[in-house]
């Protein structure tokens, strides 16, 4: 300011009314609605269920991105629940709906580089490593599919848990919080990329407790699960990329766990 | 009504400033202000001026909700805004905003107004109580049960502010609750605000661009200009300042501009009256002394010639629902024309122009577009045809840049980038918003994202444009500079229709007047003719401009339009120009 105000300049203290982990309900409740509309669009199949995945999925980062872990999981779970109701066509299987999307929220928030909720990535990278061995140790032992199958057929989530291992996690927090709407795209590319494929390895868990797909489906997954996986980064990127200028151009507060 | 001293303020600000997080401006600065119970505060200004900053700062969502840098010291009914939380301030601060639908979100009248009440853990019976009471207030007694959408627009906000007032607050705050409503729906919300402060001793803090009626109800005015507290008086005081006024893009009311301009022709009225009846008064003073002299001949508008561009013939429009919202209308719009249409909320105005471009298709009837059955054509095709700047501008903003946005259809049909270049620059020129090409369109005031619309629509040169509603929310400089546009666009031979509800904006710049009511044609005349149609315009819920009613008090009852033409009547017989 080029001319001081008289007042004393005085101790803003942030509070939003009603909020969940520094996220107003409104907003929760917003972007819970969004993902429960976009539940009703099909983004592809499920192989051996004869059921689709929801175009939701790939918004599910973004939300937490937008509202932090915690709030992000919550208003992608109430979504998706919503959704499971209202567009049973794109839920093969309930608990794997809200999980996945549960978890695509928690791991989008805590991709954080600063703050309490920037710690959070350790403990849920040892989770998402336990669930993947479950979901691919049943394949490989349990099933009998072939190890180099099931690893490729699980390209997407194993991808996605090194690089939330690795700091390409801060890259993309950073990359988020940038000026440049092209840094900005990159990390939802690359971010959807990530939390997408931790939420599909939840997702998949759950879906896998149910089909047990044999060796055979595990090979014509590679390439369905990797375009698909694009798909979603496509869809993260492009939404997000206006979602996250229009919320800074609009100046509307920013939830306190929020990576943008 | 001067503020004394040892009364407690409801309201005390003390050198207020506030930025917003980001901002390098303040939105509000060093502003120092107290308002006394039971005091009616008019708070003007420019778009961008800070009202909505200072209203949002009167509950404390300023800079709790928000954030940002606070400078000073806020109290309201004895709290400070700092140091007590919204939920705590809102039970002493009642808020209605701008739109009653964004307000409201139950499924009844009655459930609308429990739903505060129940946050706050009222009982159910102090609950019920409270409820009948307020619906008397802001009569609407027996309305219990009905559904808020089936509210007229000014039922809608006499809802909100029902519902605020359920709270018991000792303050009201309303923020420009009247821009989106026809003149008597207006004219419902002022009067119960003004009963509920007469009646109940409310505080009321009420900004708008309605200087009309502020002048008739406030018991002072505060101009804000950028951030800062510019005056401060009574609306006598403030509003008599008309170049003071105009000096911030502000409009006075009619009636001081009719004496101001009869007060620069040399004649000397006592002092300038703001409202309508000390106007009247004033004027039989001034005829009855000096005569009047009215124009031998007034201009006139041109009638419209060769084929209709834009025909309709017993069009007959039912919503899904059943509603019957046009009923077997029949009109014709020639090239070049410039049309108003006008009437009630709810009246079909909305309804009728969409036909235009098949975003509605007829019930029965026909619409025809350059001699084409509008059901023929796809509506890729009528837009090109036919620009439409709808009522809520944000509906119609979805890019990055304004750039972007006014360029964005160009691209969609192929244009050349040089050409898209060009014609996005010469729209934004007209605008005057070639300097806010590389901001995002809804980090603007909600008139420069109105100015944005109309801008994109601009750049695909229409042979039509049709603007629905285009100067709600602006200041006087905002919407002068949007009917400017259009007709500089009805000079290269555009043709061109606009509804409004105010009716004050548009003597200088409309031809023809469709008057509609309850789904009906009421009149299609010159607008010299319709405007004087005052039980008719009134039988739609409308009312004229203040300078046609003084001109009805005049012997003869000249059919003038404009201050400077009432003005002129009298400026003639006391020695100044005549028009």
């Amino acid at each position: 300011m080029s001319n001081l105000p008289l007042g004393e300049e005085r101790e803003v203290k942030r509070s939003s009314g009603v909020s969940l982990d520094g996220a107003p309900l409104t907003y929760i409740v917003t972007l819970a609605a969004v993902v429960a509309v976009l539940a009703f669009v099909p983004l592809s199949v499920v192989l051996g269920s004869g059921k689709s995945f929801p175009l939701s999925q790939g918004i599910y980062p973004l939300v937490g991105w937008l509202l932090g872990p915690v709030a992000g999981a919550v208003a992608n779970a109430i979504g998706a629940l919503i959704g499971v109701f209202l567009a049973p066509h794109t839920s093969t299987f309930p608990v794997a709906t809200i999980s996945g999307a549960l978890a695509g929220g928690l791991a989008a928030g805590a991709m954080a580089r600063r703050g309490s909720r920037s710690r959070w990535w350790l403990p849920l990278s040892v989770v998402f490593l336990l669930v993947y061995l479950l979901y691919a140790g049943r394949a490989v032992f349990q099933n009998g599919a072939r190890l180099d199958a099931v690893l490729a057929g699980s390209f997407i989530d194993w991808s996605a848990w090194l690089l939330f291992v690795l700091p390409t996690r801060g890259l993309v927090a950073g990359w988020l919080a940038h000026a440049e709407k092209q840094r900005v795209a990159a990390g939802l590319f690359l971010g959807t990329w990530i939390a997408a494929g931790l939420s599909h390895l939840t997702g998949s868990l759950a879906v896998y407790l149910l089909v047990n797909w044999p060796n055979e489906v595990w090979g014509a997954m590679v390439p369905l699960a990797l375009l698909e996986h694009l798909a979603r980064c496509l869809v993260g990127a492009v939404i997000g990329s206006g979602v996250i200028a229009g919320l800074r151009a609009t100046g509307m507060v920013k939830p306190t766990h929020a990576v943008y | 009504m001067p503020f004394t001293e040892g009364t407690v303020p409801v309201v005390q600000l003390e050198q207020v400033s506030y930025l917003y997080p980001h901002a390098g401006a303040p939105a509000l600065k060093d502003i120092s202000l107290k308002v006394r119970p039971g005091e009616f505060l008019g708070l003007i200004g420019p778009t961008g001026a800070g009202k909505t900053t200072l209203c949002l700062t009167l509950n404390g969502i300023v800079p709790q909700f928000y954030g940002g840098r606070f400078f000073g010291r806020a109290t309201i009914a004895g709290l400070d805004t700092l140091e007590h939380p919204s939920s705590t301030l809102a039970r002493h601060v009642g808020m209605v905003f701008e739109d009653p639908e964004t307000q409201l979100t139950a499924t009844s009248v009655e459930n609308e107004i429990a739903f505060a009440l129940e946050n706050l853990s009222v009982p159910r019976e102090e609950m019920r109580a409270r409820i009948s009471w307020v619906l008397e207030a802001v009569r609407l007694e027996g309305m219990e049960h009905r559904h808020p959408h089936e509210l007229s627009g000014g039922q809608k906000q006499r809802l909100a502010i029902a519902a605020a007032l359920a709270l018991q607050p000792e303050l009201l705050v309303l923020d420009e609750p009247t821009s989106q409503l026809d003149p008597v729906g207006a004219q419902e919300v002022f009067a119960t605000v003004r009963e509920l402060n007469r009646a109940l001793g409310m505080t009321i803090v009420m900004a708008g661009h309605a200087s009309e009626e502020l002048a008739e109800f406030a018991d002072r005015i505060a101009l804000l200009s950028a951030g800062a507290l510019v005056a401060l008086g009574t609306p006598d005081e403030i509003y008599a300042q008309v170049e003071l006024l105009r000096a911030h893009h502000l409009r006075p009311p009619q009636v001081a501009a009719t004496f101001y301009l009869i007060g620069r022709t040399g004649a000397e009225p006592p002092r300038i009256p703001v409202r309508l009846e000390e106007g009247k008064t004033a004027l039989h003073r001034l005829a009855a002394t000096s005569g009047v002299n009215p124009p031998a001949r007034l201009p006139h508008s041109p009638a419209g010639e060769g084929p209709p561009l834009l025909s309709i013939q017993n069009l007959t429009y039912r919503y899904g629902d059943g509603t019957l919202a046009l009923c077997d209308i029949s009109l014709d719009i020639r090239q070049g024309e410039y049309v108003l249409v006008i009437g009630q909320n709810g009246a079909g105005k909305s309804t009728l122009v969409k036909h235009f471009l098949r975003l509605l298709e007829p019930t029965a009837g026909s619409v025809r577009v350059a001699g084409s059955d509008t059901r023929a054509c796809r509506v890729s095709e009528l837009a090109r045809r036919i620009g439409y700047v709808a009522q809520n501008p944000d509906q119609q903003l979805f890019n990055a840049t304004v750039w972007d946005e006014v360029a964005f259809a160009l691209r969609n049909l192929g244009y050349a980038p040089g050409e898209v270049a060009a014609r996005t620059r010469e729209s934004l020129e007209s605008l005057g918003l070639l300097a806010r090409r590389a901001v995002h369109p809804l980090s603007l005031p909600r008139g420069e994202r109105a100015r944005v619309v109309i801008a994109a629509v601009l750049a695909m040169r229409p042979e039509v444009i049709i603007f629905d509603e285009p100067t709600t929310g602006q200041d006087a400089c905002g919407a002068r500079a949007i009917l400017d546009v259009s007709k500089r666009l009805h000079e290269l031979g555009k043709t061109l229709i606009v509804i409004t509800h105010q009716l004050y904006l548009m003597p200088e710049y409309a031809e023809r007047v469709i008057v509609m009511g309850k789904g009906t044609l009421l009149l299609d005349a010159p607008l010299r003719e319709a405007y004087h149609q005052v039980a008719l315009l009134r039988s739609t819920y409308l009312a004229p401009p203040q300078a046609v009613l003084l001109a009805r008090e005049l012997p003869g009852e000249p059919p003038l339009l404009t201050p400077a033409e009432v003005a002129g009547c009298l400026a003639c017989v006391l020695g100044g120009a005549c028009t």
